[in-house]
């Protein structure tokens, strides 16, 4: 199964995020290939989520190729800097992208803060 | 004292800095230009009549979004005989506008060959402040009928510069052109607009609907306006201070900045020019510096910050779960990530901080329902803290960057490379601590306690913030008293040794409330000794240090901001005298820079030059240098809400004459406070002897 898919119904199969708990609205992300489109659909009520594949309409939509996609679902590309670049486009409601940006993974390889705790001080 | 004759104006992230003639020539030693997002969008931009540059007579900045160019042909030697005069108005909001009027004076007919040169590099503000740019896609230069595209290309990043022109002109790629003939006494203008264009592959400005307020000309002068109209009122005898205040209220609208992705709230971008963005140290600063006088800014900084708090590890951004962010950025270093600005996490002062202010945004305000809406966020903020930042395990904040290319390497105010070291001058293995950061986290803990006994209904977790604040200050106290010198260490290196120098930080731990009452006078007194403070200000590190100099960035210079924090500790430990005398120092430099405090300026003792030397790169208007005057005016009143109403206990110095603040906003309506300088300041200034 590729990130993408995996994301989707890791969302859907959870139905909450506390990030999201100020959220609401429908995010439709548009994963364009050629003439083919992919379409997942957000729904988001106060962190409550729910995850189709409709082509509905929603109040942000994100363009965006599906290799892209998949690098920033996988935590191997950043959903930001993808907007600042211009691989990903938004219409609608730019709020709600900036809460949802918040719940991709991060790079599997960042570790995080490295602590000493072996050293004892004083 | 200004060194630099560059003109600037600005409106949000949009600014223009140019020669004093109007003319923008971008050499890698000028940063002059049009900018947006963190993007220039011209560097050329070169104004001539009948093939000779111009010459200016003057210039006015009328507002902080527009400025007036008097020129005329020629060089200065013989401009006498003009019988040509040329107008240059414009202004930035949204877009840049500049209108040319060309005045014949001459009783015979001319024919003028009128040129502008425009180009633009498209470098990103990170290039221009490295100096290198180094342009990985392409520049690209379409003259059509009625306009000249500038643009620049990498992959699908496009940003694009469209000028065009209310009388017909000439477009080529170099410029644009028009031949004019002019009757005795005749005059002909033309408007120029300059639109700056940041395209995703839909054809969308990024940056749609993002404006914080109306960007037409008429729109910004309305709302500045407003803005001054909300504001309390300073009257004073002391003619500068009232100047200073009005100097700093506009220059605080100006910097108010609206993020993408939260449209239309604003909070102010740290200072132009190099950071006309989004920091969270210093935008929350400065909210805490203006809150009896602009406390909206907190509300709508706070919410930012809020939904871009952290929520996951991200090496190279320095992100952690709850982390508050440090700095974002637009530009193409950012969206190519060779920075790591998307947003970068890189402090471990603005987390606390966070805390802070929010509940310091409640006292004043009274805003119960914004105290529970980041209930969540506040907690976040307070476990990273405790799970995150103490990297060595004895329960201090500690930073070390895992982004080793190009992530800060300090992550505390003083963030230069060299801003941290022993009393020797070599400097600490990482990971390092900095003193004023446990004052805020100590700080943070209270507060929080506070909020969560009043307002969360979680009596248990304040209780357990209590015990944790207690500790920390009896842990601190043993730590980092530095007890030969009788002063707080600067950092402590991860096996507990002291970087021990006398340093301006310690101002800071007074404010947050950690130091302990018996040591409170010693911290006082080297505060206003002849080491640190020079008669203007609080040295960022003090004479005699291996590291000193009076213009060494964190090493020396006097940060305004830093003493109208060092100023408001002092008054809350009961120091009003030493708190009025670094108040009066640094209002009285103001009066050196028309009242617009530079970021920074030089440690020089104030009888040796007289007059406050500007550090030579120095931000101006800077957000926090901005706030300062604004804090200590509240510092000298005593202003200190205080069970629903504002307490005033003014403590004036004499020279200050009266001072009055009318229509102060709070909780509690709008309230007048009223002072008389009647302190008359006798420090000696000699250095304490240690005990």
């Amino acid at each position: 199964m590729d990130a993408t898919t995996r994301f989707f119904e890791d969302l859907d199969r959870r139905g909450y995020d506390p990030a999201l708990a100020k959220a609401s609205g429908k995010l439709r992300f548009d994963l364009q290939q050629g003439a083919q489109t992919t379409h997942w659909l957000l729904e988001i009520d106060r962190g409550n989520l729910r995850v189709t594949q409709d082509d509905r309409e929603a109040d942000t939509v994100i363009g965006t190729s599906p290799e892209t996609f998949e690098e920033i679902a996988a935590g191997r590309g950043n959903g930001m800097a993808a907007l600042l670049r211009g691989d990903m486009t938004v219409t609608g409601d730019p709020r709600l992208v900036a809460q949802v940006e918040r719940i991709f993974p991060g790079p599997a390889e960042s570790t995080g803060p490295r602590r000493l705790f072996r050293r004892e001080v004083r | 004292m200004a060194s630099s004759n560059t003109i600037r104006i600005l409106d949000g992230n949009t600014f223009v800095v140019s020669q004093d003639t109007g003319d923008i020539e971008a050499t890698p030693s000028e940063p002059t230009g049009l900018f947006s997002i963190d993007t220039r969008f011209l560097s050329e931009w070169i104004l001539t009549v009948n093939g000779e540059r111009l010459n200016a007579l003057s210039y006015d900045d009328l507002q902080y979004y527009e400025a007036r160019f008097f020129l005329v042909p020629g060089m200065a030697t013989h401009y006498i005989d003009a019988k040509l005069s040329i107008i240059r108005e414009r202004a930035v909001g949204g877009s840049f506008r500049e209108q040319v009027t060309i005045l014949n004076h001459d009783e015979k007919p001319v024919d003028l060959e009128i040129r502008m040169e425009a180009g633009s590099d498209f470098a990103d503000l990170f290039e221009v402040k490295d100096e290198i740019v180094n342009k990985k896609g392409e520049t690209y230069a379409e003259p059509e009928e009625d306009r000249l595209r500038l643009g620049y290309r990498r992959g699908n990043f496009v940003r694009e510069t469209i000028i065009s022109s209310s009388e017909p002109a000439r477009y080529d790629r170099n410029g644009f052109a028009y031949s004019v003939h002019l009757e005795a006494n005749e005059q002909w203008e033309t408007s120029i607009d300059v639109h700056t264009v940041a395209l995703g592959p839909g054809g969308r400005d990024l940056r749609m609907g993002l404006q914080a307020h109306g960007t037409e000309r008429l729109a910004l002068e309305h709302d500045l306006q407003e803005w001054i109209a909300r504001a309390p009122k300073v009257n004073s005898e002391h003619e500068d201070l009232a100047a200073t205040y009005r100097r700093s209220l506009v220059d605080l609208a100006a910097l108010r900045f609206s993020p993408l992705s939260l449209r239309g709230q604003a909070l102010p971008a740290a200072g132009l020019p190099w950071f006309m963005t989004m920091f969270g140290r210093d935008s929350i600063l400065t909210c805490l510096q203006v809150l009896p006088f602009a406390p909206e800014l907190s509300k709508t900084t706070l919410r930012i910050l809020a939904a871009l708090q952290g929520t996951r590890f991200d090496d190279f951004r320095d992100e952690d779960p709850g982390r508050i962010l440090h700095e974002m950025r637009y530009g193409e270093t950012a969206a190519f990530e060779e920075q790591p600005h998307s947003p970068y996490y890189g402090s471990v002062d603005a987390t606390p901080l966070f805390v802070v202010l929010l509940d310091e945004y409640e006292r004043w305000s009274g805003d119960v329902a914004l105290v529970r809406e980041l209930e969540p966020e506040c907690r976040r903020a307070l476990r990273w803290i405790d799970d995150y930042a103490d990297l060595v395990g004895n329960g201090y904040i500690w930073y070390e960057r895992r982004n080793a290319d190009t992530g800060l390497e300090n992550q505390c105010w003083k963030d230069s490379w060299d801003s941290i070291s022993y009393s020797d001058g070599t400097l600490p293995p990482f990971p390092r601590a900095t003193c004023e950061v446990q004052g805020y986290a100590y700080d943070a803990k209270l507060r929080a306690a506070r909020m969560a006994r009043e307002f969360w209904g979680d009596p248990a977790y304040a209780d357990q913030l209590e015990r944790e604040a207690a500790q920390l200050k009896e842990r601190f106290n043993r730590d980092w008293w530095v007890a030969d010198g009788e002063f707080y260490a600067l950092g402590l290196d991860p096996d507990g040794r002291q970087c021990d120098v006398l340093s301006s930080n310690m101002g800071h731990l007074l404010w947050s409330g950690i130091v302990d009452h018996d040591r409170a006078e010693r911290v006082a007194e080297h505060l206003v000794s002849d080491r640190l403070f020079t008669g203007w200000g609080v040295r960022t590190l003090a004479a005699g240090e291996v590291r000193y100099n009076p213009i060494g960035y964190h090493n020396g210079t006097i940060w305004p901001f830093d003493n109208s924090f060092i100023a408001w500790g002092l008054r809350r430990y009961g120091f009003a005298e030493e708190a009025g005398t670094i108040a009066s120092g640094i209002l009285d430099a103001a009066r050196y820079f028309d009242g617009r405090l530079p970021e920074a300026f030089g440690g020089y003792p104030r009888e040796q030059t007289k007059f406050p030397v500007e550090y030579p790169t120095a931000c101006s208007p800077q957000a926090w240098s901005t706030g300062a005057p604004l804090l200590l005016i509240r510092t000298m009143l005593g202003l200190e809400p205080h069970e629903g109403h504002l307490a005033v206990d003014p403590v004036l110095p004499v020279g200050m004459g009266r001072i009055e603040v009318l229509d102060i906003p709070g909780r509690w309506g709008r309230v007048d406070a009223f002072a008389r300088g009647r302190l008359e300041l006798h420090h000696t200034r000699s250095a304490p002897t240690a005990a």
